[in-house]
């Protein structure tokens, strides 16, 4: 579970976010949508702890990002923003890496990237370096070395921008297991498309601030529009958010 | 300790798939040997050629000094028939230096008065210079000789002519002359401290950054002691590899070049070649903390590598007055870290006593200063913002 108390984060003079609250559950696939620069990508990094919130507080399973970070970070799989592997390891040695910093040992941790490889099926691409690889094929890389430790809460920033069409189904697919298996999942897109097919909860994230939140069905209602993408504009104010 | 050694063992992995790392590692620090090597086979042919080789001489007119040819045959000089124009050939640098010999020479021989020969010679080329140097003492003694021989046939001892007996004394020992050139392996030992960890140091810091690594890495469970650690230990491994591979290379190059034929005496034994890798050694924190500091404030891997691609010629200044103005070491001096190694370094290659106390204060003082720039690194990585770089 992940919880999000009154956060706010300025670089300088620029305030990235003005009190954000809201709360992932655990079995729920929340989604944090918002136009670019809304403060999305602040928010995760806050929650994966490489960014302290200047108020307010964030947690995971109840601990909190900034007092209990080592707790907090063997909780979660992240994704962030920039996911650049190491381009002269192969796949699998990519993930053992992480692997073994969260550490597992030797059989348990090769049990854990059989499984996850099987789950994304990157098994033809095991052991190449990943120096050539295509950008899906790097993505996999990156989301299966953040979840090799099996963690309970999946923090994923724009997971699908720029993948083909494929690919996403796919990555929505497991997202969707990782659901199934009772798990959090908090992932940001901008793309409000991409949040109405997957998430069960959607906060809407706009100049920093919290607009809106709830089920698709409850965000129209908070509207009074008939469907999600007129409840998105009326919401954030513009249509940022919906070119695809 | 255990996640150092992870990103320890991973660092060494990764890099050793790098063929930049690797080069700078393992090419680089034979730079200095390969250097000296040439340096004194290009100086021991040269003394080769000067002593025993005989000295071809074109003579114009040896038919009037029968004599004077003999002596000069004596001495070491093989007569050649003379070149049709020898100033041309001598300009064009076919020949060192041509004796002429003018008809005149037997008249003026026997009547007493000095006898003209011309030495044809370009002042200006420097690889002849060992020749004409040889012709003219020749020369000269020869007619010093029959001067004397003239002054005793007179009555008259040739001592008088001489107001002056000038010798000289060089004090100047085999050693010491071959130290001049041992003044710069200090400096190619400081390269290879500076050099071998180079591109790992880099790789490491603002490569991570660069290629998007270095943030998601940080979210793992590791505290950024430890990340730092990890990495400035896989540093210290590649400059570790370096400073012995210089080191060897100068052991064996120091034994089996033929330094005697210098008339130099060059030593480096087994236990110098050990002094001088344990004074080292202290350089090595210092270097590798440093790089990781400077790598990690750039913006960009190429930026990280003109600025550290400089910082080995900073302790380089230092080490070229030493090579040019050897200076008295004294303690104070050794509060300078690499500079009170690298006067170290040159005493124990000097064959030198070197103070224990002026090893323990430069060591100390090094080896605190790694510390204090290791510290600050593990600062520096604690900050959020080191994670996005300078925008």
């Amino acid at each position: 579970m992940i919880e999000v108390m009154d956060v706010h984060k300025s670089f300088g003079s620029i305030q990235a976010l003005r009190g954000v609250s809201f709360r992932a559950p655990d079995g729920h696939i929340t989604g944090l949508l918002g136009p670019n620069g809304a403060g999305k990508t602040t928010t995760l990094r806050i929650l994966y702890t490489v960014l302290k919130p200047d108020r307010g507080s964030a947690s995971v399973d109840g601990y909190n990002t900034l007092t209990d970070a080592r707790e907090v970070q063997r909780r979660i799989g992240a994704l962030p923003d920039a996911h650049g592997l190491y381009p002269r390891l192969t796949a699998r040695e990519n993930i053992r890496y992480y692997g073994r910093l969260h550490g597992l040992k030797e059989s348990e941790l090769e049990q854990n990237i059989d499984g996850i490889m099987a789950m994304l099926e990157m098994k033809e691409i095991a052991h190449r370096r990943t120096g050539g690889f295509s950008h899906g094929e790097r993505l996999k890389v990156a989301i299966a070395r953040a979840l090799v430790h099996a963690p309970r809460n999946i923090l994923l920033d724009e997971p699908t921008n720029g993948l083909d069409v494929m690919s996403i189904r796919n990555i929505r697919a497991f997202i969707r297991r990782l659901r199934d298996e009772g798990k959090t999942v908090l992932f940001s897109s901008h793309v409000m498309q991409e949040v109405s097919a997957l998430c069960d909860r959607i906060v809407v994230i706009g100049r920093g601030q919290v607009a809106a939140s709830g089920t698709a069905e409850e965000l129209r209602e908070q509207t009074g529009q008939s469907n999600l993408e007129d409840a998105f504009v009326s919401i954030i104010g513009s249509d940022e958010g919906l070119e695809r | 300790m255990e996640r150092i050694r992870i990103i320890f063992a991973k660092e060494i992995r990764d890099n050793l798939r790098d063929r930049r790392t690797l080069s700078g590692a393992l090419i680089y620090p034979l730079l200095g040997p390969i250097l000296i090597a040439l340096v004194f086979t290009v100086a021991g042919r040269t003394v080769l050629t000067q002593s025993e080789n005989p000295l071809p001489l074109p003579v114009v007119g040896a038919e009037y000094a029968p004599s004077l040819i003999q002596f000069l045959q004596q001495n070491g000089a093989q007569i050649r028939p003379a070149p049709a124009d020898p100033e041309a050939e001598v300009r064009a640098g076919n020949y060192d230096a041509v004796l002429i010999i003018p008809e005149t020479y037997g008249k003026d021989f026997t009547a007493g008065r000095p006898a003209t020969v011309q030495l044809v010679l370009d002042d200006s080329r420097q690889s002849a210079a060992p020749s004409i140097r040889r012709a003219r003492r020749m020369l000269y003694s020869y007619s010093q000789q029959l001067g004397s021989l003239r002054l005793l046939a007179r009555g008259i001892n040739p001592g008088v002519t001489s107001a002056l007996a000038v010798e000289e004394m060089d004090v100047a020992t085999p050693q010491s002359q071959a130290a001049r050139i041992l003044g710069m392996l200090p400096y190619f030992i400081i390269f290879s401290v500076f050099i071998g960890g180079m591109y790992l140091a880099i790789d490491t810091t603002a490569g991570e950054r660069e290629r998007g690594s270095l943030e998601p890495l940080v979210i793992n469970p590791v505290g950024r002691h430890e990340l730092v650690l990890g990495k400035l230990g896989a540093t210290l491994v590649f400059t570790l590899v370096a400073v012995i591979e210089t080191l060897l290379g100068f052991y064996v190059m120091l034994n089996t070049l033929p330094a005697e034929s210098l008339g130099m005496k060059i030593s480096l034994g087994l236990g110098a070649l050990l002094l001088v890798f344990l004074l080292t050694v202290p350089m090595m924190l210092l270097a590798a903390a440093l790089q990781m500091i400077v790598a990690t404030l750039t913006r960009s891997y190429k930026e990280a590598q003109t600025y550290l691609g400089f910082m080995p010629l900073v302790p380089a200044i230092p080490g070229l007055f030493l090579a040019l103005a050897p200076v008295k070491t004294k303690a104070w001096m050794m509060l300078i870290p690499t500079f009170g190694e690298q006067l170290l370094i040159n005493q124990v290659m000097r064959g030198e006593a070197v103070l224990s106390s002026n090893v323990l204060i430069s060591a100390a003082t090094t080896i605190t200063s790694g510390i204090a720039l290791t510290i600050m690194a593990i600062l520096m990585y604690g900050r959020e913002r080191i994670l996005f770089g300078r925008q």
